[in-house]
């Protein structure tokens, strides 16, 4: 083609315009697979050597043959259908009383549930354990005092398989709540409106309609919640241990103590993660299921079911429900916080500060607060800015082999922190990458454990903000960086800010990847936390416990009140 | 001069051809129609001239610059158009005037330049009051009006809209494609005009070039569009028309049901299965057998609906082809009743293909 035309000249300005799409694809995905795929493989190949490096099947036949092994899945089984189907059992029926009834402090409850979503589940199991431990649990020792019963007998054991059954129950039914209040607020109100003008009675119209519309909801929201319960780490090691018993997790945290044998708990990691895989799967169907989705139209608000007589009798179960992952644990950690003895009642005449001084004399604090706010502010910063570009890169479609980026920054949803935590044991403590011992090692970790969420929340806004506005800019004059900064920047700063916040918010807390990565320089408040419960020092506990919730609760709230992140909708004003 | 060519313009997206092959010449100062129904290419074809997309095929010249062709394709900042989305696509952090000036700012213009051009446009667009407000706190007409002096301010040498009326209500779609217009022959920018609207193409083109399948079907003045369609597809598309089917007899009279019509058009090959187009308005209707015989076809209402200033009947011939017509309103013929059609033989378009 010839192109010797005198006006060329204009256009030919920048002949030698590099692309840089294809560094900056290459460099990202080469990222995310150091993130993701070097760890995983790694997992995949020890599962299948022997200590020597020999191709074997033997860890996989030593872990579905030995009844050390075997009971611990069946315990991991049977913990996760029980703490689903009880989550479910509390969930679904407070989720239609706040979203589709009269009932009084519903937003009260909603809060509250929020409150009980943001605790760390480890921090949960510690403050039951101050409440229903079977000697020292301030309700067995209230009961002792009101009854008079002998000094060891009790009505609650929390080292049980019930108990922990029940604690993990209390910390992961909000993802079901969550999930079927939202389900019920979308409902449209015509569609029962439209019921009831058949002839349809308010139960006809509950068990015809409504129920259906919200029951892939409650489906989905049970599989995350046997999802949840059956990779958490930190209940079980609080809970279960002293029982004398194991589930996944545990037993894979002990494969890493002395002896070591990686190989096992690579083998041991490998049915979680294919599990994990598959109900993700399920719960993606079910939730993409086409019939299910509302159809549009004009939409009503949902019609409000009078309570009547039963208006107080459901408040008082509500709230008598939100004692038990509340009220009663937080209530057991102030009191912690501030007795001598842990779990003794505090009073105005024994209330000390001792425990404060304590907690934050020890040197080992110190480092741990500076570990973790270091390594939270830095992966929130590094994790948002991935997010940004690997979600422009995505939603723009900026260049060819997207999609890839997007399944990559996606996939570590699908990785429970403790296998996440194995897999990079096994990759960084040989050549050519040695992290471990290092503060990296935990940084890789919580990058790839809040990526999925980040690169979700980003791309969104990035679909909010919509091409068009940037085209508008391009075709004015603009070239794409100017575009970038004029008009998408100040349209995502609010996205940007929330989605650091909740990044630095779930990093602080994480605790089963850390558990297996954390050398004792490298130790993150959580750790420590659970070190300290092994050397019983329950009041530091509870003073690092409360500093997290408060930490915490301070980040969510002041997410809630960024100005302009409730003016979303003005980015829709076409 | 910015007349603007697109020679053999062709975009694949995987095997599939979006725009297929596409020629078409706009003149200085012309406006021109993409018209076609969702999903023929038009938007793609604009976006193709904005330079968001790179043409997989063909090139794209303004005056004697190629502007996009497959190995090179100017970016969309450095082509000196102007584009007005279907969304509008405000900036809804910016108030009306920084986003009307903001491609004034871009040129690096001084202040005093920027302010005094703000109020010519303003005043043009009726927006002088409104400086200030967010695109949050304007109606849809008042957005539109934005999205025009936007565009217009920077003197563009090229105007691209892309469905520009579609969000609006009827009323003020009306009224608003006399101002497209007016704003054209105010200020003479070659224009490239998106819609499946073909009475808003019709109001405001000077070239009307239809499309389907990625590819144009014919493209024309309005009146040719309209008069002389050259294919079924822009018989159906533009206006309403009846489109019958039947063989040539020679080289102007086809058999339909039985009967002769004689029709224009490019010459017929005898015994060649062969369609014609003819407008619903020029259709008669007739109670009575009439005295003439040539292109009379008798029929059988199937329904008719009074519509105040006309009838509008359907009616069926012998061979169950159904015809719509619109009559005067004082002809009232209960459905069922026998009647004879007369076709204008002049208004009867042989269509190719």
């Amino acid at each position: 083609m010839t192109i010797a035309l005198p006006a060329e000249a204009a256009v030919q300005r920048r002949p030698f315009k590099i692309d840089m799409s294809w560094p900056v694809l290459l460099a990202f995905a080469a990222l995310l697979c150091v993130l993701i795929v070097l760890p995983m493989s790694w997992l995949v190949y020890y599962s299948l050597v022997d200590k020597a490096g020999a191709f074997t099947l033997g860890n996989f036949v030593t872990l579905f043959s030995e009844p050390e092994f075997r009971a611990p899945l069946v315990t991991t089984l049977m913990l996760a259908t029980s703490a689903s189907i009880f989550c479910c059992l509390a969930a679904a029926p407070m989720g239609w009383l706040v979203a589709r009834t009269d009932l009084p402090f519903a937003n009260a409850v909603r809060a509250l549930v929020t409150a009980s979503f943001v605790t760390p589940p480890f921090l949960g199991a510690i403050a039951w354990e101050l409440l229903a431990a079977p000697n020292s649990g301030l309700l067995n020792k209230l009961y002792r005092h009101l009854t008079g019963a002998e000094m060891g007998e009790h009505i609650f054991n929390i080292y049980s398989l019930t108990g922990l059954i029940f604690v993990i129950s209390c910390y992961t039914f909000p993802y079901i709540f969550v999930l079927v209040a939202n389900a019920l607020d979308r409902i449209p109100g015509d569609l029962e409106d439209a019921s009831s003008m058949l002839g349809g009675s308010a139960a006809t119209t509950a068990r015809r309609i409504t129920i259906p519309l919200a029951l892939p909801a409650l489906l989905a929201g049970m599989l995350i919640a046997f999802l949840q319960a059956m990779t958490l780490f930190g209940s079980p090691a609080i809970l279960a241990l002293p029982a004398g018993f194991h589930t996944m997790t545990t037993k894979i945290w002990s494969l890493f103590q002395f002896p070591p044998k990686p190989e096992l708990a690579a083998a041991a990691s490998l049915p979680l993660l294919v599990l994990t895989v598959m109900l993700l799967r399920a719960q993606h169907m079910i939730l993409g299921r086409k019939g299910y989705s509302v159809v549009g139209g004009k939409t009503g608000d949902p019609r409000l079911i009078r309570l009547g007589v039963w208006k107080w009798p459901a408040v008082a179960v509500v709230f008598g429900v939100l004692m038990l992952p509340v009220f009663l644990p937080y209530f057991a950690l102030f009191n912690a916080a501030f007795s001598p003895i842990a779990t003794t009642l505090v009073t105005p005449e024994n209330a000390t500060l001792k425990n404060l001084w304590f907690t934050f004399s020890l040197s080992s604090t110190k480092i741990a607060l500076q570990n973790t706010f270091v390594l939270g502010a830095l992966t929130a910063t590094l994790g948002t800015a991935m997010a940004l570009v690997i979600g422009y890169i995505t939603v723009r479609r900026a260049v060819v082999g997207h999609q890839a980026l997007g399944f990559l920054a996606t996939a570590p949803i699908a990785i429970p922190g403790i296998v996440l935590g194995v897999g990079l044991f096994l990759a960084y403590t040989q050549p050519p990458f040695v992290l471990y011992g290092t503060i990296w090692i935990l940084l890789l970790a919580y990058l790839t454990i809040e990526l999925p969420a980040a690169f979700q929340q980003l791309s969104s806004a990035y679909k909010a903000v919509g091409n068009d506005l940037e085209d508008a800019s391009r075709i004015l004059g603009a070239t794409r960086l100017q575009a970038l900064r004029h008009i998408t920047a100040p349209l995502l700063r609010t996205s940007v800010i929330a989605t650091w916040c909740f990044i630095f918010v779930a990093t602080i807390r994480e605790l089963s990847a850390a558990i297996i990565l954390f050398t004792s320089d490298t130790k993150v408040v959580s750790v420590l936390i659970f070190d300290l419960k092994e050397s019983g020092d329950l009041g530091a506990i509870a003073v690092l416990g409360l500093l997290m919730l408060l930490l915490t609760f301070a980040v969510v709230i002041a997410i809630n009140r960024i100005p302009g992140f409730g003016a979303a909708q003005r980015l829709r004003n076409t | 001069m910015a007349s603007v060519e697109l020679r053999g313009l062709t975009k694949h997206y995987g095997p599939l051809a979006v725009v297929d092959n596409v020629s078409l010449t706009i003149d200085h100062g012309h406006l021109v129609c993409l018209l076609g129904p969702s999903g023929c290419g038009k938007t793609t074809t604009l976006r193709l001239i904005a330079g968001f997309v790179e043409p997989s095929g063909g090139e794209i010249r303004v005056g004697d610059r190629v502007l996009s062709a497959p190995s090179r394709t100017v970016p969309p900042e450095r082509r000196n158009m102007s584009m007005i989305f279907q969304s509008y696509a405000l900036w809804p952090h910016m108030t009306v005037a920084q986003n009307v000036t903001y491609g004034l700012e871009l040129r690096k213009l001084d202040k005093d330049t920027i302010g005094s051009k703000l109020k010519t446009i303003l005043a043009t667009t009726h927006l002088i009051e409104l400086a200030d407000r967010y695109p949050g706190e304007l109606s849809g007409g008042q957005q539109q009006r934005v999205a025009l002096a936007r565009a217009l301010i920077v003197e563009p040498e090229i105007l691209l809209l892309d469905e520009p009326l579609s969000n609006l209500d009827a009323n003020l779609r009306e009224e608003m494609r006399f101002e497209v217009r007016r704003l054209h022959d105010q200020y003479r920018y070659t224009t490239v005009y998106v819609t499946h609207d073909q009475s808003e193409a019709m109001t405001t083109a000077d070239i009307i070039a239809v499309m389907n399948l990625g590819k144009i079907e014919q493209a024309g003045s309005p009146e040719e569009i309209y008069e002389r369609p050259r294919s079924e597809f822009v018989a159906r598309f533009i206006g309403m028309s009846n489109v019958v089917r039947g063989k040539a007899l020679d080289r102007d009279h086809i058999s339909v049901a039985g009967q002769t019509l004689r029709c224009v058009g490019d010459g017929l090959s005898a015994g060649a299965d062969t369609a014609v187009s003819v407008r619903q308005h020029v259709v008669r209707l007739c109670a009575d057998k009439p005295q003439s015989t040539e292109n009379i076809l008798p029929a059988t209402v199937v329904r008719q609906v009074f519509l105040g200033s006309s009838r509008d009947y359907m009616v069926e011939i012998a061979d169950g082809t159904q015809i719509r017509v619109v009559a005067t309103p004082t002809e009232n013929m209960a459905p069922g009743s026998s009647v004879w059609l007369h076709l204008p033989p002049e208004r009867c378009r042989v269509l190719a293909g």
